[in-house]
């Protein structure tokens, strides 16, 4: 069965039809040809493919695609014109190695973001728990944590 | 992508909802949050025929103050749940339950009413609904009763729920005046279900000591432990309540994350941890 999704997605308003199996991760890379949103686990661990929907992070591998219809969705891809205007917090990562192999970081820059906002000025153990959604399975998470440290020191 | 075929409706009124659940029966899963059921559907665990979502019915994510009561809509988010000023104020003991549930993400989409009708062994609510003596209301179509929750959950992941109804409301006493609260869960990995969790609470002058349990048996029990503390906070009644915590514990199960003897021997440390905490925290 087939239906009809209206959606914003990066402030840009689509229309598409999908599929009622597909989840919001698919559709994403799929359907929007914006593959920023990584896969890890698909059951709702690993936070790669974590989107914002409606102003808050979620995991887009749990969230059906219909289920968006008239919704509101923020991914990676939305953060930046391009890679020499990255987002303040992408810019830490760089500067500060938050990523090796790059596939968590996506989910790992917009749960930053979403701490962030809810937390101008977190504790290290507070970064780690607002993290506790993400997987890196290179095991960084000292730099990682590290570059969101630097990225609210550089807001403050 | 979910194997299965299946229709998708997105009611958007909650009668409307009422009647695909009539009409569909135990064809038809509820999705509220989609934590739980989203990712069982993509590993083929569950396969319903149609998926009714609750997400386009306005006015099912609410929290109110009714006299004695907190009344929360089924579809209120665990984060709204946790950082709501009227659920910290009356049922902090909710709240610090609510802030425990899977990460950040999920606490953004998953919804009470949602983890209610689940029903895992683990999850954060059930013991703390017990506690509270919270008041479920389930509405059909040609329907509405309120279950207390101690008659909702009835074992592993089955509740009171007949084909065609909906958990719509949560109705939670407010905590007497001065009582303390805890909850404490042990977890291996944060996010994870808890393999052992404890509410506690503790009314001023121990009147009343009470204790919910979770991840000690298929579902969560309320031990009340009142009769214990009539001469205090002492080692003899705690080590009596240690007693009555092993007996609830009786029909604990064993998993991945601890076989049963093990679960048993830390739902008495979370136990005397929760009393100590809530007791601290009276007054």
């Amino acid at each position: 069965m087939r239906v009809p999704v209206q959606v914003t997605v990066n402030k840009k308003a689509y229309r598409v039809e999908v599929d009622t199996r597909m989840i919001l991760a698919d559709m994403l890379r799929d359907v929007l040809r914006l593959t920023g949103t990584h896969i890890g686990c698909g059951t709702g661990s690993c936070g790669a493919c974590t989107v914002f929907l409606n102003g808050e992070t979620v995991k887009s591998c749990s969230v059906l695609a219909a289920d968006v219809d008239g919704q509101d969705v923020t991914t990676i891809e939305g953060l930046s014109a391009g890679a020499h205007q990255l987002h303040p917090v992408q810019e830490a990562f760089v500067k500060h190695q938050g990523l090796q192999c790059g596939y968590c970081t996506p989910g790992m820059v917009l749960s930053a973001i979403q701490l962030l906002k809810d937390n101008p000025n977190p504790s290290e153990a507070e970064i780690r728990r607002g993290i506790a959604g993400n997987l890196c399975r290179c095991t960084g998470y000292q730099f990682i944590v590290e570059s969101i440290q630097a990225a609210a020191q550089a807001k403050a | 992508m979910i194997s299965k075929e299946y229709r998708f409706e997105a009611p958007r009124e909650l009668g409307e909802a009422l009647s695909l659940l009539e009409k569909y029966g135990d064809d038809a899963k509820v999705l509220a949050g989609g934590m739980s059921l989203v990712p069982t559907m993509t590993l083929g665990l569950v396969q319903p025929d149609v998926v009714i979502s609750l997400n386009h019915i306005p006015n099912l994510d609410y929290v109110r103050e009714e006299g004695n009561l907190l009344k929360i809509g089924a579809l209120t988010r665990h984060d709204t749940v946790r950082k709501n000023a009227l659920v910290q104020r009356h049922c902090p003991l909710l709240a610090e339950a609510a802030a425990f549930i899977g990460d950040v993400q999920v606490r953004h989409r998953g919804s009470i009413g949602g983890s209610i009708a689940h029903a895992d062994p683990a999850a954060g609510y059930p013991p703390v609904m017990l506690i509270l003596g919270a008041q479920f209301r389930l509405q059909r179509t040609k329907g509405d009763r309120t279950v207390p929750a101690a008659a909702f959950f009835k074992d592993l992941m089955q509740t009171a729920l007949e084909p065609g109804e909906l958990v719509t409301e949560i109705a939670v006493p407010k905590l007497p005046a001065g009582a303390g609260s805890a909850y404490l869960r042990l977890h291996r990995v944060e996010g994870n279900f808890a393999i052992v969790a404890a509410a506690a609470v503790v009314e001023k002058g121990f009147k009343s000591v009470r204790l919910g349990l979770a991840g000690v048996g298929p579902k969560a029990v309320l031990v009340d432990v009142t009769a214990r503390f009539k001469g205090g906070l002492t080692d003899a009644a705690l080590k009596a309540m240690r007693g009555d915590v092993a007996e609830a514990s009786a029909d604990a199960y064993g998993d991945l994350n601890g076989d049963a003897e093990y679960r048993r021997a830390m739902a008495e440390v979370y136990a005397e941890r929760g009393v100590r905490t809530a007791a601290s925290r009276v007054s």
